[in-house]
């Protein structure tokens, strides 16, 4: 039957489906043989950009993740994904997608640490002013979700 | 396994298409009627907006009267969205695609900023989580922000460009379903209708939007969501080649003009870039594009049996439109379907969920059957089409035929212990 045909054969004919990686993969199997660099920087593979363009896009998603953006540099290190797992690949990009990765892992480490320390600390560790910060308080003061 | 690959069944093909538009609808649908569960607003809680502007409903008013506000409201609001229609015609024709950009970003940074601040904070305070204010502002400004490139201004990884435009259809249809019962259904049928004659009347906005945008080979500035287009690798013709399906014929789509909040963005020049990106880099790559006028470079493999007439037909063949609120095709074969859709769709099964679950699985299955009909009708006539009517036709029957009829019988079989 077709439909279980198309199952069967995945290697040369991999399935078009959701996974974001369908194309890394394809690559990756095309050149076992050689080295395992992938042709394409993104994740998104032949429907995302040439090396070229990634390298501006990779250098400005960088720059502008310094303005308090670690969600930013996150998608950065999603979106060249490829750049981070082949550590030979494409070595223009390389800096800029590690310099991402470092900064969400460090940015994240603080904020966590500081969420955490809010959440679990609680009244105890901060005494009168947790309920000044606290958001819910913030919201009913300002008349936050009174609106529209 | 074999290497010679057989031309895909209807299954591989047109079914994959057809999930790939229909999960993040689902998705979509979904998160919604999770919200409206989990917050479940009373109804004291109506929204003073720009659709409820024209009366606003007490619960002590008679039918009559409700419906008469209702139809009020809802033909304000059409009334409002065509003015705003045309006033996007008029941009677009005047050329003032920059200013079109920088209001559709502001107003998506608007939708994920505020609004979607407002849910964060209503599920702040429903579950009591001890945030402080610096960590949410700092996520909301994170959110708003990465959004607002994802959706507009640069291209990103699909999924997360995918995920935003959910996030936003979600976000506007939750705010949706706060109106006051009565003008909900009232409006989605007015919509309906309105989306009927925009797209289909020689006279209507999103008809001539799509034109203009086609004669001058543009991209109307829309939000749409564009389904992943499904890339066949055939071994035969080399590693590189990357085949589309050739019916898609037009190399322009557009989408989705919508209510006022919500306009545009250019998701579908980024799916073009993206052909173009492919086709210019890759020397080994051709891809299958019949273009408005000449023949572009095709190798069309054609897999689509539906269309499997058309295939040497589609060279000549004049544009397929594509409808804002509606569907079509994008450059690269994937179906784009408008953001106003997935809201409208949302804001019927959300409506739904207030009432009871068991409304909400039959308009589900309701609105998907529409959506398949209408994918229908698209692969059939080969032009833009409005996506609304078919499915919000459906929706609103299923609805009042299980709340009418279907609820009573359940409940009664269960009180006398006949069926659960």
């Amino acid at each position: 039957m077709e439909a279980s045909q198309a199952l069967t054969n995945p290697t040369p004919n991999p399935n078009p489906n959701p996974n974001p990686n369908p194309n890394n993969n394809y690559a990756s199997n095309r050149n076992s043989i050689l080295s395992s660099t992938p042709v394409w920087p993104t994740i998104d593979g032949p429907l995302g950009l040439s090396e070229d363009e990634s390298l501006s896009y990779a250098r400005r998603f960088y720059k502008f993740g310094y303005a308090l953006l670690p969600w930013l540099w996150a998608v950065n290190c999603f979106y060249f994904w490829p750049v981070l797992r082949h550590s030979r690949s494409f070595p223009s990009l390389r800096p800029y997608v590690v310099g991402s990765a470092v900064g969400f892992t460090v940015f994240s480490a603080i904020l966590c640490s500081w969420a955490l320390t809010f959440a679990i600390g609680g009244e105890h560790l901060f005494g009168s002013i947790w309920d000044q910060l606290v958001m819910y308080n913030v919201a009913d003061r300002l008349g936050l979700t009174g609106w529209s | 396994m074999a290497q010679n690959q057989r031309p895909k069944t209807l299954l591989d093909s047109l079914g994959e298409e057809i999930i790939r538009i229909l999960v993040p609808v689902s998705i979509c649908m979904f998160l919604v009627v999770l919200l409206v569960s989990i917050l479940d607003s009373n109804s004291s809680a109506s929204v003073t907006s720009i659709a409820a502007m024209a009366y606003s409903e007490t619960s002590s008013d008679s039918s009559w009267d409700k419906f008469l506000g209702a139809l009020l409201n809802s033909l304000a609001f059409v009334a409002v969205v065509t003015v705003v229609t045309f006033i996007l015609v008029l941009l677009f024709y005047l050329r003032c695609t920059k200013f079109l950009k920088i209001y559709m970003a502001f107003s998506s940074f608007v939708v994920l900023g505020f609004m979607g601040g407002e849910i964060a904070l209503f599920l702040i305070e429903n579950f009591s989580v001890p945030i402080d204010c610096i960590t949410f502002l700092v996520l909301l400004f994170n959110f708003a922000v990465v959004g607002v490139l994802a959706v507009f201004m640069s291209k990103m990884a699909i999924l997360v460009t995918q995920g935003y435009l959910i996030l936003i259809g979600m976000l506007v249809a939750y705010w949706f379903t706060l109106l006051p019962e009565w003008t909900t259904w009232v409006l989605l049928v007015a919509m309906a209708l309105y989306d009927l004659a925009a797209v289909l009347l020689p006279v209507g906005p999103l008809r001539l939007l799509v034109e203009l945008a086609m004669s001058r080979d543009e991209d109307i500035p829309a939000l749409v969501y564009e389904a992943r287009p499904v890339i066949h690798h055939d071994s035969g013709l080399g590693d590189n080649t990357v085949q589309r399906r050739v019916w898609r014929a037009r190399s322009n789509f557009r989408q989705d003009s919508e209510d006022n909040s919500n306009l545009n963005g250019n998701v579908v020049s980024d799916s073009n870039s993206t052909v173009g990106t492919v086709q210019s880099s890759h020397n080994g790559t051709r891809i299958a594009r019949v273009e408005e006028e000449q023949v572009s470079e095709r190798d069309a493999e054609l897999s689509a049996p539906l269309i499997d007439h058309g295939r040497n037909a589609q060279d000549g063949m004049s544009a397929e439109r594509l409808m804002l609120e509606g569907m079509g095709l994008g450059s690269s074969g994937a179906i784009k379907l408008g953001l106003g859709d997935f809201i409208f769709y949302s804001v019927l099964v959300g409506r739904a969920a207030m009432y009871d679950f068991m409304t909400v699985y039959a308009c589900y299955l309701a609105i998907v059957a529409g959506l398949g009909i209408t994918l229908m009708l698209l692969a059939f006539y080969q032009k833009a089409l409005p996506a609304l009517p078919v499915s919000i036709a459906l929706g609103v029957l299923f609805y009042f035929l299980t709340r009418f009829l279907l609820d009573v019988f359940i409940v009664q079989c269960s009180l006398n212990l006949v069926m659960f």
